[in-house]
């Protein structure tokens, strides 16, 4: 069964490598995983013995890459071969979309390949897969052993027919990527059989996906939000229209999304994007593009845009930008004393907001820049200051 | 079930993923993963990012599957539910509908009761979601990869599996 995610944008296969006990899947695993690149494949891994006996399966992932704007990902089983480990051999072939039988070549070994290809064959129609219909290649493993049968006597008794077959010798290499392209090859054009050949909107979105996805996802290319023109085109789901997939994906732009959609359209081109780990969609109606990575710093932007203008009459010189800590503190005292209460005056720059707020609090009695207030410092920090000193010589002199 | 491809679109996956962060929010919990029975990861919500999610998803539902061959030979159909406790994290497992696994990955923050509690939840919506996508995709179940696809697919395969 051949898993189509249109979100992700993948395309998932399964291939199991069945076959008797120590016959080498696992060592067909281990060699394909040893020579692709690394980009390509997954970490290879084995649920065995201690003796390095397959006990439930060993997993390789792999992605071919980037077709027609979906990845390509096989995901690469092996099953335990010994013969009482049917149930888990079981277990593994559920699913699945094309099966290499490895067999032994060795002639006291043949009784056992025969054993185990009668096996897959029922423990497929346990799943209500027909063998003959199934994606099938055969490898005869071990050529490199001395004294194994020919490879034509062992086609007539596990192939008799006639499925795809390559001699191999799994330890060294040989024929193991010619029996994996092989089954890949078979596994894809069932589905391209099954399939209805055309996936219109693919090359499409795939474009769009490819722009959308890169600066996202660190690991794993998130779904993105469609630029606002088209999702605001799809305005109803139309769920009847399955072979549009691009369709849809605007469509659920529009309908999941309403707020970021809404943030967008104040700033059409915006890409509005979300991050893993970040599911909630940010209801500020700030479009900002937010990644996983930096949210904090993000936040921060948004809470000092946000705040209101309110110091506007303050007027700060320009190119200053207080932190914006310094803006929260600052807000609340403006309002409680009257003294302190902006003046017109102020808005000429900094030197004249310090003068007359030290005028009309203190009566200029405490003239001159203090220790505490320093000219750089930021005006709030700045009064903060101020009035801490203020405090300090009026309880000195025991003013009232 | 042997042919049917399983195809999901943005418009589920939304919702799905609509309904996995809500309860990933109500629960405190780390993350969660919507995990296909054959081992295929559908989707994630949360922490994610340094788990093998690949990997993750092929061994979560094989651990699924081998408890439901323990649950028959006790006289059960099914376990539906299963949970992991480590030291840190813990891992509960709930079944959604008939294929689909939802795996809820939570620490002390939180506990077992609360996730169990918007897990059930959010299977049973996750469950009639899926519902929906088998009745929709039944009637197009010729729907399938494109040519151009295989045969691009195909002429990759030489240049990446080579000695």
């Amino acid at each position: 069964m051949v898993s189509i995610n249109y979100s992700s944008r993948e395309v998932c296969c399964k291939i199991v490598y069945y076959g008797p006990g120590l016959s080498g899947k696992t060592t067909n695993l281990q060699y394909v995983h040893s020579k692709v690149p690394g980009n390509t494949r997954g970490d290879l891994i084995s649920l065995a013995t201690e003796a390095d006996r397959t006990l439930y399966f060993d997993f390789l992932p792999i992605n071919i890459g980037t077709i027609n704007g979906f990845a390509a990902k096989f995901q690469l089983y092996t099953v335990p071969g010994q013969v009482y480990y049917n149930a888990t051999r079981k277990l593994v072939l559920r699913g699945v979309d094309g099966v290499v039988f490895v067999a032994d070549s060795q002639p006291d070994k043949l009784d056992e390949n025969i054993e185990s290809y009668m096996n897959l064959q029922e423990n497929l129609q346990e799943y209500g897969y027909d063998i003959d219909e199934l994606p099938l290649v055969i490898q005869y493993n071990k050529r490199d052993l001395p004294g194994v049968m020919p490879v034509e006597e062992l086609r007539a008794k596990v192939n008799p027919k006639g499925r795809a077959d390559f001699g191999a010798s799994a330890t060294v290499g040989n024929g193991v990527f010619d029996t994996l392209k092989m089954i890949i090859k078979l596994v894809l054009d069932k589905a391209k059989a099954a399939g209805n050949t055309e996936m219109p909107s693919v090359n499409q979105s795939a474009e769009a996906s490819e722009v959308d996805r890169e600066p996202i996802a660190p690991v794993r290319p998130y779904p993105t939000t469609e630029p606002v023109e088209a999702a605001a085109v799809m305005a109803t789901p139309d769920t009847t229209s399955v072979g549009v997939p691009g369709a849809m994906t605007t469509t659920i732009a529009a309908s999941a999304q309403p707020s970021t959609s809404a943030a967008a359209e104040a700033q059409p081109g915006v890409g509005v994007t979300e991050a893993p780990g970040m599911p909630s969609v940010d209801e500020s109606g700030e479009p900002a593009s937010r990644t996983f990575q930096e949210p904090e710093s993000t936040q921060a932007e948004h809470d000092f845009k946000a705040a209101p203008a309110a110091d506007d009459d303050e007027s700060e010189p320009a190119g200053f930008r207080p932190f914006p800590g310094s803006r929260e503190e600052s807000s609340p005292r403006k309002i409680t004393p009257t003294e302190f209460a902006p003046t017109p005056q102020e808005s000429e720059g900094e030197t004249t907001y310090e003068k007359n707020v030290l005028k009309s609090s203190d009566g200029g009695m405490n003239t001159g820049s203090s220790d505490l207030a320093t000219p750089g410092m930021a005006p709030s920090l700045r009064r903060r200051a101020q009035q801490k000193k203020r405090g300090f010589f009026k309880r000195l002199f025991g003013i009232k | 079930m042997s042919d049917d491809t399983l195809i999901i679109y943005e418009e589920e996956i939304n919702q799905i993923e609509t309904l996995m962060s809500k309860m990933l929010k109500g629960a405190e919990a780390k993350c969660a993963l919507l995990v296909d029975k054959d081992g295929h990861l559908i989707t994630r919500q949360g922490f994610t990012h340094s788990l093998d999610t690949t990997a993750l998803a092929a061994l979560l539902a094989g651990s699924f599957a081998s408890t439901k061959e323990i649950a028959r030979l006790v006289g059960e159909p099914e376990f539906s539910v299963l949970f992991h406790q480590g030291k840190k994290d813990h891992i509960h497992m709930s079944l959604v509908g008939e294929r689909s696994i939802l795996v809820v990955i939570f620490d002390d923050r939180t506990t077992i009761g609360m996730v169990r509690l918007y897990a059930k939840e959010t299977a049973a919506e996750l469950a009639s979601i899926f519902e929906q996508v088998m009745a929709k995709s039944n009637p197009n179940a010729t729907q399938g990869i494109s040519t151009e696809f295989a045969d691009l697919a195909q002429d990759k395969l030489d240049d990446i599996f080579h000695d």
